[in-house]
């Protein structure tokens, strides 16, 4: 999901997925597209040979990020005690692209 | 990083950039340096024992569900419990409480988070040994993972020797 954590805990082996946050495994009653995602999951047990291994999975989610609709209905408490700084990160980055 | 196709994940691509940035500020540049934890698989997976964890906060609803309570009065504070998920469970028998997700698509079908259905399907066509009969959850947003660590993981730890699983999959939220 978030391989990039690995770099900050170290996590013995990795089977990294570009899907939205809260479906790791696939679509709703997506059975097919499950198994698929679960066994190549499943491969990085045997092809892991050292700690620390990431492998990514070649899996494409079928949405435009900004349709998946993975955010919860209200702003989690800590987003919200920093909101501010959030805020200004995104206002810094904007301007840095322009 | 392996990748036999091209394709790198990109762990950010569904978060807004404001929150990428802020949340990724604290992620280091360098790969980790320190010990990472090595237990090398004894056995082929079609003869191992397995189990699922999952970071998503489910519980049965005959069990208490995860604080969220205290996390709205105290944002930086995450419930660091867990809860035993019996490898039988639906969509019907469990809650799911997670403040950083949209938690509908879990309580749709369980899978998409702990696929309980689908390794029993690989249990039953002889892909993995077997499917424990206990699966676990905790709640993943831990800024610090003290209690998670020294108290719950342990228990989890003892309670997978106890049904001689060889392999866990974690599947974070």
């Amino acid at each position: 999901m978030t391989p990039e954590f690995h770099r900050e805990v170290g996590i013995p082996r990795v089977a990294a997925i570009e899907y939205p946050y809260g479906r790791p495994v696939g679509e709703v009653n997506d059975r097919q597209g499950q198994r698929e995602v679960l066994l190549a999951a499943l491969s990085v047990f045997e092809k892991a040979k050292e700690p620390g291994q990431v492998f990514n999975l070649p899996f494409t989610w079928p949405e435009e990020p900004k349709h998946t609709d993975w955010q919860p209905p209200e702003i989690s408490p800590i987003i919200k005690l920093h909101l501010d700084e959030i805020k200004a990160l995104g206002a810094k980055l904007r301007k840095k692209q322009s | 990083m392996m990748s036999e196709h091209g394709k790198v994940v990109d762990g950010f691509r569904f978060m807004p950039p404001s929150l990428s940035a802020w949340i990724g500020k604290d992620i280091p540049d360098q790969p980790y340096s320190g010990k990472i934890p090595w237990t090398p698989l004894e056995k082929p997976i079609k003869e191992a024992a397995f189990t699922l964890v999952t970071t998503a906060g489910i519980s049965m609803k005959s069990d208490p569900p995860f604080d969220l309570e205290r996390e709205k009065r105290e944002p930086a504070w995450g419930d660091p419990s867990f809860r035993k998920i019996p490898r039988t469970a639906t969509e019907g028998d469990i809650e799911v409480s997670h403040l950083h997700i949209n938690t509908g698509y879990i309580k749709e079908d369980i899978n998409v988070m702990l696929p309980l259905t689908r390794f029993a399907e690989f249990e039953k066509e002889g892909i993995i040994g077997s499917l424990a009969p206990t699966c676990y959850s905790f709640y993943g947003f831990q800024m610090d993972a003290t209690a998670l660590l020294t108290e719950s993981a342990p228990q989890m730890a003892d309670q997978m020797r106890r049904e001689n699983v060889a392999a866990v999959l974690l599947t974070p939220a």
